[in-house]
């Protein structure tokens, strides 16, 4: 399916216009939703596989909760814990995997912070800070990922949607490109959800869920090449972090842009938290 | 499910609140028991990121004394399994917890906490 995408401008204010357009939308089309998420990128199981047995961490923007029982070859233990602002899709993400209620959701904003500071070892946020509705709420849901990890080797893997929706694979290397955004960067589009059956196979009821076909209109931010990191460099200076690799003898606390591309029509930036103990 | 582990990890974040925000305090809970896989591997190496304290101190407000108070440097088996238990096999279905710095109530239920907050209450 090919959804036709139409321009859209921000309106209303940036806090209604995603309730609107993106939370309602999503808890009323969740169980269709669902029924079509079930594939993991591999990219995601390739970084979740990297971690060692024993890290704890946040999905942030969870949906289905189809990241929860990563990594597919469970040779190493992690922990993931979802959380979404649509509670109809947290009802879903607590069976992730198949098995009944044992996945660890919590139904919070990816603006707030109702964490323990650098509690996590790795935060991932997949196709989820591309529903908001500003620069600056963008930026700022870079933060409260940055925040949310360990500042000694926290890890952190950003997916969003990106203008350039063509199959070739283009990464860049870090440091290659300026980073510079300005507040038209990307563009703002509605992206069509058609709900033509209420109830897909298997999937549940859930309350407020639509009975006849509707269309719904998701926002969507779509980035821009250079946009992510942008936001990175700027979430980091913002919290006094310096961007890149550690040196010794350099700066006390930075983060690390491990990688940034492009793959499958979305923009993905992977990042790494350092600290170093007593200036060493 | 709110199970231990995951209520080691949230925080209160109200505007402005942001010294003696954890842990969050439970109340009213209806707990759950739910056999979990035990993984000696992963307890061991996730416990030093346990907020130790604020883990036994909510066990024993729930009634389960079997945790020392003091995190011990060498572990057996036995012990494993008692931590295993605590973390993952008690779940908090419906109940609410709340802050013991500014008294948010954050409630649960259905196994899902309420972390949102309204715009005005975001710091
Ligand atoms: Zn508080």
């Amino acid at each position: 399916m090919a959804p036709k995408v139409t321009a859209t401008t921000i309106s209303l204010d940036a806090q209604t216009h995603e309730d609107t357009h993106v939370h309602a939308v999503y808890d009323q089309i969740a169980s269709h939703f669902s029924s079509t998420r079930y594939k993991p990128w591999p990219i995601i199981d390739t970084f979740i596989s990297s971690l060692p047995t024993g890290s704890i961490g946040l999905d942030s923007g969870t949906g289905n909760g189809k990241y929860l029982p990563l990594p597919l070859d469970p040779v190493k233990s992690v922990m993931t814990i979802g959380m979404d602002r649509s509670r109809n899709l947290l009802l879903i993400a607590q069976n992730a995997g198949g098995k009944e209620r044992s996945r660890e959701v919590v139904w919070g904003d990816v603006l707030g912070g109702c964490w323990r500071r650098g509690a996590f070892d790795y935060a991932i946020s997949i196709a989820t800070i591309h529903h908001l509705a500003t620069p600056e709420r963008r930026r700022a849901a870079v933060e409260r990922l940055l925040e949310s990890v360990t500042p000694h080797g926290g890890r952190v893997l950003i997916y969003v949607w990106a203008i350039e929706q063509d199959v070739l694979s283009k990464r860049s290397i870090p440091g290659e490109e300026e980073a510079q955004v300005q507040e038209t960067a990307g563009r703002d589009v509605f992206v069509p959800w058609v709900l033509s059956k209420p109830t897909a196979k298997g999937s549940p009821q859930l309350d407020g869920e639509a009975e006849s076909p509707q269309v719904f209109n998701r926002y969507y931010h779509m980035f821009e090449a250079g946009e992510l990191r942008g936001l990175v460099v700027q979430a980091a200076e913002r919290m006094g972090l310096s961007v890149g690799e550690e040196v010794a003898g350099g700066e006390k606390e930075g983060v690390e842009i491990v990688q940034d591309g492009w793959e499958r029509s979305n923009y993905f930036v992977e990042l790494r938290r350092w600290k170093r103990v007593n200036g060493i | 499910m709110v199970r231990l582990i995951t209520h080691n990890l949230l925080a209160c974040h109200a505007k402005g609140c942001t010294s003696n925000n954890f842990p969050l305090q439970l109340k009213d809970v209806q707990l759950e028991q739910r056999e979990a896989e035990f993984n000696p591997d992963f307890l061991r190496r996730f416990m030093p990121k346990l907020d130790w304290g604020a883990l036994v101190d909510t066990a024993r407000q729930l009634g389960d004394d079997s945790l020392p108070l003091e995190q011990p440097e060498m572990f057996d088996d036995d012990f494993l399994r008692k931590l295993h238990h605590v973390l993952l096999e008690v779940s908090v279905e419906e109940g609410a917890m709340v802050c013991p710095n500014c008294s948010h109530i954050y409630p649960i239920s259905n196994g899902i906490p309420n972390m949102l907050l309204a715009e005005n209450e975001i710091g």
